[in-house]
């Protein structure tokens, strides 16, 4: 299961799973954010490309309106597949 | 080894992972490998979802621990061929520096598995996937 908490304005906290079966529910509570948004991945156990698509639609929506976006606290599994896509070269991950 | 059959929708990935989970518990696979063990069964079962709509009802997964190595056996019934063996770099999005999406979740199959091995036979597709474990 995968819970999207808003901590703080500006700041949302992932906790569970974020695969195919979880990625549409997500999409969907992402695309209600505006604004620069840091994403903070700390309780995130396992994302699939399914859920790279969600961070790389969040990604572009929001770059495209001259927003941040920053991706913080990666268990380093969950790095690894950002970094064997390719996409840790592109996104702000700290 | 241990086989399950799950039907042909996304829906089914829950009981997937529980599956898995409880051949990992019962044979001391360590977490990082289930992960990574999770990722690859995903990305392939969802890929045979996605490409293969009018195949039989449900797809049959088996695990298999082979000495110091798993292996993995997706097979999916009644389908067009679709070698997923083939190599396919993911390119990059029109006017942007982002990797495409197409191909994304075959692209870290093959980063994080072993060996990938596909086989079409009788319209039934066998991929198979070792993946070695740490001692």
């Amino acid at each position: 299961m995968l819970e999207i908490r808003v901590v703080e304005p500006g700041t949302i906290q992932l906790t569970g799973r974020l695969d195919a079966s979880q990625a549409d529910e997500a999409m969907t509570a992402l695309r209600k954010l505006d604004g620069p948004l840091t994403v903070d991945f700390v309780g995130l156990d396992y994302i699939s490309s399914a859920g790279l698509s969600v961070i790389v639609e969040t990604y572009r929506r929001l770059q495209g309106a001259g927003h941040a976006f920053r991706l913080v606290n990666m268990q380093p599994r969950v790095r690894n597949v950002f970094k064997y896509s390719g996409l840790d070269r592109i996104l702000q991950i700290e | 080894m241990p086989e399950g059959r799950f039907p042909r929708d996304i829906g089914a990935l829950p009981s997937i992972f529980e599956f898995v989970a409880e051949f990992g518990s019962s044979h001391d696979i360590p977490d990082d490998q289930r992960y990574d063990v999770e990722l690859i069964i995903e990305e392939l079962f969802t890929n045979m979802v996605k490409y293969s709509a009018d195949g039989a009802p449900e797809i049959s997964i088996g695990l298999e621990r082979d000495r110091g190595r798993l292996v993995v056996t997706l097979r999916d019934f009644d389908v067009e061929p679709f070698d997923v063996t083939k190599p396919s770099t993911p390119g990059r999005e029109s006017g942007t520096e982002l990797p495409s999406a197409g191909g994304r979740g075959l692209h870290l199959v093959r980063q994080v598995a072993d060996e990938l091995h596909y086989e079409y036979r009788d319209r039934n597709s066998t991929i198979t996937v070792m993946k070695r474990l740490d001692s």
